[in-house]
């Protein structure tokens, strides 16, 4: 399907890219990096507007976001339930819900564009958790124009080897994933120790 | 100790990923266009379309390499190969050395 995908990117273009974020926002596993670094090689060959395509890209991951965060908020337990199992258990979703609330408006703006597989997790659960729309809201637009507009003009630059650099993005997006846990980790580890030794 | 493995894991596969960038071409993919292939081969579309023996339908037949293949009946494997000998082709110089 992903073949499908990217090649209706590159022959449609914007409108494409904008229904391909928008069901990606909602939840759906769709390489959207990737498409967004080959709506980048498109504009390097002339064949896309830079500015219709980080539109395009942009508006269509808003719109996404939003419907996941009116779902959690006024969608009801049973709407709820349905489409977080999409996200994993009733726990995971639990748990996605106390991150929204700890990490609040940066937590919305980072999911937007580095850690953004968490993306329609924290917006289910930022409904859920009854996060102010309009934080959520300005948080949302600021992270999506931050990640199209990095991806895209990302794609093109390198815009030919969208392949290798889709590669190396995953990998750096994992390496970011794993330096995160590990100041989280150590940042427990050194309060555990604190609170062992006050003890003591 | 894992998290901190899986960081500089991570790393070190993204800068191998990037010496690769510099020194190998882009593979060709079922779904990419020709004008796409071409430029990230530095080639003329018309250069390779010519290699498949397609009429371009319009300035810019942004088709993917899967529908053309459908559209001529022929198999995507064939048509990826052909397109990759016209490119090796093209990467040699007249003296017959590799660019």
């Amino acid at each position: 399907m992903n073949d499908q995908l990217l090649a209706a990117v590159s022959q449609y273009g914007a409108p494409a890219l904008f229904g391909i974020v928008a069901i990606a926002a909602i939840g759906v596993p769709l390489p959207i990096t990737l498409l967004l670094i080959v709506a980048g090689s498109m504009i390097s060959q002339g064949a896309m507007n830079p500015w219709w395509a980080i539109g395009a890209a942009s508006a269509g991951s808003i719109l996404g976001d939003q419907a996941g965060y009116a779902i959690g908020r006024w969608g009801g337990p049973a709407v709820v339930e349905k489409i977080g199992g999409l996200f994993g258990s009733r726990a995971s979703l639990r748990a996605a819900q106390a991150k929204a609330k700890a990490w609040g408006g940066p937590g919305i703006y980072i999911t937007r564009w580095l850690l953004s597989p968490l993306g329609p997790c924290i917006n289910l659960a930022s409904g859920m958790a009854g996060y102010p729309w309009h934080r959520f809201l300005f948080w949302d637009i600021l992270g999506e124009l931050t990640g199209a507009a990095l991806y895209i003009s990302l794609g093109r630059f390198f815009s030919d080897r969208v392949m290798a650099l889709y590669s190396v993005l995953g990998d750096l997006t994992w390496a970011a994933v794993a330096l995160l846990a590990a100041v989280i980790l150590g940042f427990q580890l050194v309060a555990r120790l604190r609170r062992h030794t006050a003890g003591c | 100790m894992v998290a901190i493995a899986g960081t500089f894991g991570f790393a070190y596969r993204a800068g191998r990923q990037v010496r690769r960038i510099r020194t190998e071409n882009e593979p060709i993919r079922a779904w990419m266009s020709v004008p796409f292939i071409a430029h990230a081969h530095h080639l003329p579309a018309s250069l390779l379309f010519q290699a498949i023996g397609v009429q371009p339908r319009e300035p810019r037949d942004r088709r993917s390499i899967r529908r053309i293949a459908h559209d001529l009946n022929r198999s995507v494997p064939e048509l990826i190969a052909q397109l990759q000998r016209a490119i090796d082709a093209a990467a040699q110089p007249p003296g017959g050395h590799p660019r």
